[in-house]
């Protein structure tokens, strides 16, 4: 054999690197999946920011607030009432009550998914600043075809094989590093931290429930506007009056719509990267991503250089085997 | 073929025209013109079952009926739903706090604070009678709403014609896809009398 051919073990190996590297985005329908997660990454980002999630912290303080009221616009309502004014109130009042029961496990749940949404900003900026996810696929896809086509041009001209050898190791090293030039070992787990708390937040049922509960808090804003305001007016309480002294109950009535405006954008966007959730959370722990890369490369730079150095020892022991022969020649 | 079989060939011919001239209805048309929306013409929001409300119908306390799950509408400034038209959206189709601006078909209505309109968006609707029946398409039937927009429509819209009065009802179910409201069903029924 002359120096520089493809060995055949080493032909064969980066032929299955090649080829795995290509049927890898096949194997986890990562160009069906990576899509999806990219979209999932768009759709959450006007919502990912500490400002816009202390501003719905804010407003479940806002409706709550109305609640916290609730006792005293019974107690001026019907102090003089005969029977218990809260009574009264639930009699004359059902479906503000009826939120107010319900509240009582509206705020924990809400308040306790946009906490775990905020806890949650660090790993979505670190997934965020990775490539796109649209391009995942290409990542495994492009180095394959190119071990294969360098694997091609190394077999179909034998005499290029020694810089076709460089040209993998050099890919190689690009796949050892990528992970390390993207931040992906510090990244990749964040993203996975998400994806995991996120598991119980990105599902249809619970996206079902909070559709439920925006109906629970849309009637309950409906009975402050239109019942127990007007009730606090028609008891003698002037508007300027009954800011003062239900800060809860108008601050709530004036935020409403405000409210309304922001949080529906939000439910949509849960309710729509339902889909987009799964699929990502289908592919491959985010963990193991760098590795997806590193160990590739390192068998690719591997190979190529391991495949040449016991040709080039094979030709010197060649080479120094005719030297020798001559002398001995030369000496017989 | 004999001389005996022809007048039975003949007699089934007969027989086959007849059937297909009585699966033709007599009064088979296309309805072009307004159905205007008058009173007692609402629309219903049904939860999706995974919201496990305890309501089946979503409560609108802005409706101005005594039963909040129905939100009443009446017909805007060109009376009602125009059908072989459009309806588009006018610019902007929404103020800032998110009220629909568009009016033709309904006036809009507040839904929970926010007023919502309809529009008909790519498809003109087409609805045909037929032995006083309705049916036809409302495919691009859309509900605007907090700068949001809702595929309402439906290819299968059905009701009745009274063609000597000219009333009608028009009822069809849309199921909301994407969104917010994902999962929810508008329930839908104009009635009024159609202008040509």
């Amino acid at each position: 054999m002359r120096a520089g051919t493809p060995r055949r073990w080493a032909t064969i190996a980066l032929a299955v690197i090649g080829l795995a590297l290509v049927a890898m985005p096949v194997v986890f329908d990562m160009f069906a999946r990576a899509p999806k997660g990219a979209q999932m990454i768009q759709a959450f980002a006007p919502f990912m920011t500490n400002a816009r999630l202390n501003g719905y912290h804010a407003e479940m303080s806002t409706i709550g607030g109305a609640v916290t009221d609730a006792p005293k616009v019974a107690q001026r309502l019907y102090a003089r009432a005969p029977g218990s004014a809260q009574a009264r109130f639930a009699t004359e009042y059902p479906t503000f009550v009826a939120f107010e029961r319900e509240w009582h496990g509206i705020y924990p749940d809400m308040t306790g998914m946009i906490d775990t949404i905020q806890h949650n900003l660090g790993n979505y900026d670190a997934v965020a600043a990775l490539p796109s996810f649209t391009l995942f696929p290409w990542f495994f896809v492009i180095p394959g075809v190119i071990v294969l086509a360098l694997l091609g041009l190394g077999i179909m001209r034998r005499a290029r094989w020694r810089s076709v050898r460089w040209a993998l190791v050099a890919l190689g090293l690009a796949l050892v590093l990528a992970p390390a030039v993207f931040q992906m070992f510090s990244r990749a787990p964040k993203g996975g931290r998400m994806m995991t708390a996120f598991k119980t937040i990105e599902t249809s049922g619970r996206v079902a429930r909070i559709q439920g509960y925006f109906g629970e808090i849309a009637a309950g804003q409906g009975a402050v506007a239109l019942e127990l305001i007007p009730a606090l007016r028609r008891s003698g309480e002037s508007a300027a009056e009954i800011s003062t002294d239900y800060p809860g109950l108008t601050t709530f009535d004036a935020q409403w719509v405000h409210i309304l405006n922001d949080m529906t954008p939000m439910i949509g966007a849960m309710s729509d990267n339902v889909a987009n959730y799964q699929a990502v959370a289908a592919l491959p722990p985010f963990a193991l991503f760098p590795w997806f890369f590193v160990l590739p490369g390192l068998l690719v730079g591997g190979v190529a250089a391991g495949g040449g150095l016991r040709r080039l020892r094979r030709a010197r022991d060649e080479s120094s085997s005719d030297v020798l022969s001559s002398s001995t020649e030369g000496v017989i | 073929m004999t001389n005996r079989s022809l007048p039975r060939l003949g007699v089934g011919l007969a027989a086959l025209v007849a059937l297909a001239l009585a699966a033709v209805p007599a009064s088979a048309g296309q309805l072009k013109g307004t159905f205007g929306i008058s009173a007692g013409s609402y629309f219903r929001m049904i939860y999706p079952a995974a919201a496990k409300s305890k309501s089946k119908y979503f409560s609108n306390p802005y409706s101005t009926d005594a039963d909040k799950t129905y939100t009443l509408v009446t017909g805007g400034t060109d009376g009602g739903l125009r059908t072989g038209v459009l309806q588009p959206a006018p610019t902007p189709a929404f103020d800032a706090k998110g009220n629909s601006l568009a009016g033709r078909i309904i006036r809009p209505t507040s839904f929970t604070g926010i007023d919502f309109g309809l529009v008909t968006l790519g498809t003109a609707p087409s609805i045909s009678v037929s032995a006083g029946r309705l049916s036809g398409q409302l495919v691009g039937f859309t509900a605007q709403w907090n700068k949001l927009s809702f595929k309402q429509g439906s290819s299968d819209v059905s009701g009745t014609y009274n063609a000597k009065t000219h009333a009608y009802v028009l009822t069809w179910t849309s199921v909301i896809s994407g969104g917010p409201f994902n999962g929810f069903t508008g329930y839908w029924h104009l009635q009024g009398k159609f202008v040509s």
